[in-house]
């Protein structure tokens, strides 16, 4: 049985180093950048509609749609590029920015494909939104982060909630339609954090309409079809989605690979 | 740090006197300001966007309804009747950078007309060298009113100066240089070894006294010692002193708790979802 008095007190809610005046800041990392395959250095782009990508199912589903053109890239100095393949892999540490042939508006997408740490997060933000991109309305995909919830959360459950900025709550008032239909909002109680609360508070503070949508769980065939389902349904209502591959079959190996409950030592 | 203010609103000049929470064990300090702006019904006027904060983003913290609204880091809020001006903090400092953040916060207090800045914070029991327990939860402060930390209306409402402050000692002293502008954090401090008397000066609420001190303004920092776990009764606490130091009256308040609180709608999760009754 512990001994409350002697033993080592639990962990702190936070640690040490957050709570000291004179703890050393990290070494600075060179200034994320973007990259563009204009030469024109002074060319912001605006679209109608920029989504960013960061959950798995979410990464799965818009690397594999097929009517989207490569139109540059956002670099952290932090990821070499060596693993990284010529053509562009889901595998690839990357955040690469496309643009959608098949629309009349320019629609452009994020898929960032490194994890970016919450150090970083504000200065990535700050790239995506706001300076050389200025979109009308953004859409963020992420996964509910299970640390950081209060609710109940479980693998057997499928389900997806958003946040969304006071401009595109407005928005749905004044009869534009809602770029994700049909989902709760996300809990009071819990929070977001990293590059996705980074990427919709710069929504918030710019006065963009920002929409945030987190799912759960992680991996698996269904929360990716139903990150499909809210995205032809809303987001991508009316826009080719025809993909370069058997979607469902190649997340399903993918998601099998991830799921580590079924490399438990008890089935050895 | 920049100040962006929520469309319609504009920062109300006769609130002149701020509180915010210093991060400290039990998130005490953030929980008293929580039950200070649900209380209030304080209104929120706008964010205050700091690179030196990690971001986070939830729902309306406060109110079920109307639902959605979007909760970020760092929120400025203002009760005009009681002219206070509460600025609460979600989520941590990125590592190393606190006294950058309290010079950041110092600088938006005075440029937007604060005269008085009220920090709350949480002390370690752990650290409590002197255990008085006849006098149940005690308030312990800290205030630029005298150079020994001293102030008359603490005094008079029964609070204890904290006794280990002492404005000549080297951590004290070397915050007050930290605080002034152009100076920066050494990568190497310049003391070979910290000792017990290094621990308070080294906590958030001494850079925020120290940054704050640095603007000219007259700061009182309230605190209480805790351990970490329930620290819910410690947030009542704090501010309640915080209300008392105001001299805030009874009908400024709009809750049924305790006659006058009310409890922060967020606050239904805060320790998580119940047990799976299943198990049993």
């Amino acid at each position: 049985m512990d001994d409350v008095v002697t033993d080592i007190p639990p962990p702190s809610r936070f640690m040490l180093e957050d709570l000291n005046n004179f703890t050393p800041p990290s070494h600075p990392l060179p200034s994320p950048f973007l990259v563009f395959s204009t030469l024109d250095y002074s060319k912001s782009f605006h679209p109608s509609l920029l989504i960013i990508a960061m959950s798995s199912p979410s990464l799965h589903l818009l690397h594999h749609l097929s009517s989207k053109t490569l139109i540059g890239t956002l670099v952290l100095p932090e990821f070499p590029f060596s693993g990284n393949s010529v053509e562009p892999s889901l595998s690839d540490k990357s955040c690469n920015i496309y643009a959608l042939n098949d629309s009349d508006r320019l629609i452009m997408i994020a898929l960032v494909q490194y994890s970016v740490t919450s150090e970083r997060s504000h200065a990535v933000a700050k790239l995506l939104i706001g300076e050389r991109i200025i979109p009308e309305r953004v859409l963020i995909l992420d996964s509910v982060q299970s640390r950081n919830f209060r609710g109940k959360l479980s693998p057997d459950d499928i389900f997806a909630v958003k946040l969304e900025t006071s401009f595109e709550r407005k928005s749905s008032d004044t009869g534009d339609s809602p770029l994700i239909k049909g989902l709760d909002y996300f809990p009071s109680g819990s929070v977001v954090d990293g590059l996705a609360a980074a990427l919709l508070s710069r929504c918030q503070l710019k006065k963009i309409k920002g929409t945030l949508c987190v799912s759960w769980p992680h991996f698996g065939v269904s929360v990716m079809s139903l990150v499909k389902s809210l995205l032809l349904k809303g987001a991508l209502a009316g826009i080719n989605h025809s993909s370069d591959a058997d979607l469902e079959d190649e997340y399903l190996r993918f998601s099998r690979s991830k799921d580590f409950h079924l490399d438990s030592e008890l089935y050895t | 740090m920049e100040f962006y203010v929520e469309e319609g609103k504009e920062l109300d000049q006769n609130c002149s006197t701020l509180i915010l929470p210093a991060l400290s064990i039990g998130n005490v300090g953030q929980l008293a300001v929580d039950l200070l702006i649900a209380s209030l019904k304080a209104e929120k006027i706008g964010y205050l966007d700091d690179p030196n904060i990690l971001p986070c983003v939830g729902n309306d913290a406060y109110w079920p309804s109307p639902p959605g609204d979007l909760t970020l880091p760092l929120e400025a809020y203002e009760s005009s009747s009681s002219a206070l001006t509460l600025v609460q903090q979600r989520s941590p400092v990125v590592k190393g950078m606190m006294v950058e953040y309290a010079k950041n916060l110092a600088n938006f207090a005075s440029s937007n007309g604060k005269k008085h800045v009220i920090i709350l914070s949480s002390l370690d029991f752990g650290r409590w060298h002197t255990i008085d327990v006849s006098s149940g939860l005690q308030v312990y402060y800290l205030s630029t009113s005298n150079i020994d930390g001293t102030d008359e209306d603490c005094e008079r409402l029964g609070w204890n100066r904290l006794q280990e402050y002492n404005p000549s000692q080297r951590m004290w002293k070397y915050l007050n240089t930290l605080a002034e502008v152009g100076s920066a954090l050494e990568e190497d401090l310049p003391f070979e070894e910290l000792g017990d008397e290094d621990y308070y000066p080294s906590l958030p609420f001494a850079a925020l006294f120290s940054c704050f001190k640095a603007k000219g303004l007259k700061v009182t920092c309230l605190l209480c010692y805790c351990s970490e776990g329930d620290n819910i009764p410690e947030g009542f606490h704090l501010a309640e002193a915080a209300s008392k130091l105001m001299r805030l009256s009874q009908n400024e308040f709009h809750g049924n708790e305790a006659g006058k609180w009310i409890i922060p709608f967020s606050w239904k999760s805060v320790y998580g979802p119940p047990a799976d009754i299943s198990l049993f």
